[in-house]
């Protein structure tokens, strides 16, 4: 972890670097409970540096996950005034995309973990892990690759100490397995960014630490762009990057220390 | 190709959609059993209906037309017909042997030609048989005893048979061969129809004046005889007055075809065409003097004078009201029918003002299916209405599956918002639970097609197993007039059944597709 990258003077959003691989402008939204509208984010800029490590800090209800769901194309932001905020993904606004066009983002660029894993439970974890290269390839695509996806998932998964769960179903693993499994699975199509929402947050200390060792290792290594999700200053001192959103919106950090942001 | 991975899972794991495929099973078996026991049903009619009309009937009601023999020679030199036979229908009336009196079809026909137009000989009911019929275990049919019959009652079946197939029968006190009827099996209520599906002859119980019974025991083609009473006409097609004739009875008939047998007498031709003086007879007409117009002659009777008419003596020819053809192998029925009426149109003006015209005739020539429309008709309309009915009873499967599959997608409302994350398209959602209900409409409608051509080939054995466990008997062949319920299953039936089961599964799938296909990813990822 770089210490110009956990200056937070730097970080802060509205100052596109060339370098910038995730650009978020202005972006809004509000959800609608029942007549009941609720704003979640009130304009929202932020940039994600290419191979950076992003967190983004945030009480519950402060937006983090739905900024996350908005970079990661699963939804589009509000227009405001006839305007839609962007966000730019290598330079292609992905508020102005088709649905297939962000179909394929997802597939092939991005690879989200969540906190409750969100594995298909009729699967094993070999094919949960696989049914991300399914989805991006297709079927005649993934039929002349399967030899290789399957190599590449069973090799995630020994790399993530699972290579003796591979037949196994998700309701027989443990919390920590179980996310492990949906890391390999977000990494299996070898995403540009990786989008994690509390990736930690429904396991132990123990567990969520080493799950998070197993991520930075794999960043380090492969130049992976990552943002997380959490509300645990912790990791979130752990980042190149902290990232606080405060009534839907982006506040600076704390710059110039390594110490866990308050 | 996750698709096709996760239709595999859900249906492996689920229970739902293994009850929604034997839902799809049941629903396909049902209809495919109904369809095929209701167009047995028909097919086994129509043939029914056929077998005493041959394909193609010339028919000139109640006057008849003349010089036939000369048009069957026509027809018969035809390649694409192989015989025709001349035959009179007219109605009449019948005193059976109890005395009662009833209305009859009567039937002129000449046996040997019949027999090689219509199916007449295998109708014939009376004749040794080697092999008894389906629902005969116990062997009990009279016919399989012909010997013994022979032996001990005195009566040979196999002479019966022959005087069927002649139409006639020995007179023993005059020693004479006479000309003899077949008569419908139903016609007298003589014969008991049995549970086996065959007759057992009973003797005649008449009522008496003083509220008795007298019982005469009588089987028909051993002793019996009928009276017929018809009206015969003039040339002109009027009636000119009743006769009466004795016909003895040289067999009984069984069609089929329940209206016929119990309504129907052949007798020989010449017979009939004697009573109803239709026979060639010397014609006697007066006319005007052409060489003295004014010529008066007196009336003795009268004592009046009246023009002198000369008389003027000529043959009227035999006639029929009726010419059954039928086609050579290979023709079709149709074909056959317009090279008819253009051999009956050169007869015709071959015999200009002594036979109808050809334009007249062309309407009345006749297939057997036209023959039988009415009957045909009303029994594939009910076997619409049935299908129509077990189709409105299976369309709840398109239901059915509608809430099964909405149950499951929205049981699985997390997956899609998983597979959406994970870049899977909206039509890649929708095709996931399209292909899930196409997979449950080809298993289960591949299962019901298999049970249902299983149901249908064993239907009888199954009817019997049913009755003799349960003693119930839906099928008594005392009541339906055939023996054994139909039981040929078409394949092009069991393949429209087949392809039905599926889309009706397609379609009960679509709207959980589209709803599915539709959902907010974010809020399937959050649904809990």
């Amino acid at each position: 972890m770089s210490t110009a990258a956990r200056t937070g003077s730097e970080s802060v959003a509205t100052k596109s670097g060339s370098s910038s691989i995730l650009s978020v402008r202005d972006v809004r939204k509000t959800y609608k409970l029942g007549r009941v509208k609720v704003p979640v984010l009130h304009g929202v800029d932020l940039d994600v540096q290419r191979s950076e490590w992003v967190t983004i800090l945030g009480a519950s209800g402060s937006g983090k996950s739905t900024l996350l769901h908005l970079m990661g194309g699963l939804d589009r932001p509000d227009k405001q005034g006839g305007q839609r905020g962007a966000i730019v993904f290598e330079g292609n606004d992905l508020a102005r995309q088709g649905k297939r066009t962000l179909d394929r983002y997802r597939a092939d660029d991005i690879g989200f973990v969540f906190q409750f894993y969100h594995l298909l439970p009729e699967l094993s974890v070999l094919q949960n892990v696989c049914v991300g290269s399914m989805i991006l390839h297709g079927r005649v695509g993934y039929m002349s690759k399967r030899t290789a996806t399957q190599q590449r998932a069973t090799e995630l998964l020994e790399r993530f100490g699972l290579g003796h769960r591979l037949r196994h179903r998700p309701a027989e693993l443990s919390g920590g397995e179980r996310q492990r499994v949906a890391i390999a699975r977000a990494l299996i199509n070898e995403p540009k960014v990786l989008l994690a929402d509390e990736p930690t947050g429904n396991l132990d200390m123990k567990t969520g630490a080493s799950i998070l060792d197993a991520m930075i290792e794999y960043r380090e290594n492969a130049g992976l762009t990552m943002v997380m999700v959490t509300h645990d200053e912790r990791i979130a001192a752990r980042a190149d990057r902290v990232i606080r959103l405060v009534d839907g919106r982006v506040v600076e950090a704390p710059s110039g220390d390594s110490q866990p942001v308050s | 190709m996750y698709q096709a991975l996760l239709t595999r899972k859900y249906l492996t794991r689920k229970i739902m959609p293994m009850l929604a495929m034997v839902a799809v099973m049941l629903s396909v078996a049902t209809i495919l059993v109904t369809w095929s026991v209701m167009g047995g049903f028909l097919a086994t009619l129509i043939q029914s209906g056929r077998t005493l009309v041959g394909d193609v009937a010339i028919v000139w009601p109640n006057v008849g037309f003349g010089y036939y023999d000369e048009l069957i020679e026509d027809l018969e030199a035809d390649p694409m017909i192989e015989a025709a036979t001349p035959t009179i229908e007219t109605f009449g009336m019948i005193r059976l042997p109890d005395d009662r009196i009833e209305l009859i079809s009567i039937k002129g026909v000449d046996p040997e030609s019949y027999s090689s137009v219509t199916g007449f000989t295998d109708t014939l009911w009376w004749k040794p048989i080697d092999e008894p019929t389906p629902k005969d275990r116990e062997r009990e049919d009279l016919r399989l005893q012909a010997d013994d019959l022979k032996a001990e009652g005195g009566i040979d079946l196999e002479q019966v048979h022959q005087n069927g197939l002649t139409m006639s029968r020995l007179n023993p006190s005059s020693g004479e061969v006479e000309p003899a009827g077949v008569l419908g099996i139903e016609v007298t209520g003589l014969n008991e129809r049995t549970a086996w599906g065959g007759y057992y002859p009973w003797g005649a119980n008449r009522a008496l004046p003083d509220g008795g019974i007298a019982y005469d025991h009588v089987f028909m083609p051993e002793s019996g005889s009928v009276v017929l009473t018809v009206l015969s006409l003039d040339s002109d097609g009027r009636p000119v007055d009743p006769k009466s004739i004795t016909m003895p009875i040289a067999n009984e008939f069984q069609s089929g075809l329940y209206e016929v047998d119990q309504g129907t007498i052949m007798i020989p031709l010449e017979v009939l065409q004697r009573n109803l003086r239709m026979d060639e007879a010397r014609k006697v007409r007066f006319e005007k003097d052409a060489n003295d117009p004014f010529a008066t002659v007196y009336d003795p009777a009268t004592g009046t004078v009246k023009p002198k008419m000369k008389e003027v003596v000529g043959i009227d020819p035999a006639r029929v009201t009726t010419v059954l053809v039928k086609k050579a192998e290979g023709v079709e029925l149709e074909e056959m029918r317009e090279r008819v009426r253009e051999i009956y149109a050169e007869f015709a003006s071959r015999h200009e003002g002594q036979v109808p015209i050809s334009a007249n005739m062309s309407r009345q020539i006749k297939t057997w299916e036209d023959l039988n429309r009415t009957m045909i008709s009303a029994v594939k309309k009910e076997t619409g209405l049935v299908l129509f009915i077990f189709g409105i009873v299976s369309f709840t499967t398109v239901f059915l599956v509608l809430a099964i599959f909405w149950s499951m997608a929205s049981e699985k409302t997390k997956d899609i918002g998983i597979l959406r994350a994970l870049g899977a398209s909206t039509t890649g959602i929708a095709w996931l639970w399209i292909r899930y209900g196409a997979v449950i409409g080809i298993v289960g409608s591949a299962i019901g097609t298999v049970l249902g051509y299983w149901i249908v080939s064993n239907i009888n054995a199954i009817h019997d197993w049913i009755g003799e466990t349960f003693k119930l008997v839906i099928w008594d062949p005392r009541q339906y007039y055939f023996i054994e319920i139909p039981s040929d299953v078409d394949p092009q039936k069991a393949i429209i059944v087949f392809v039905v089961g599926v889309l009706t599964c397609v379609l009960g799938a679509l709207l959980p597709a589209w709803h599915s296909a539709r959902m907010d990813p974010v809020k399937a990822l959050r649904f809990e």
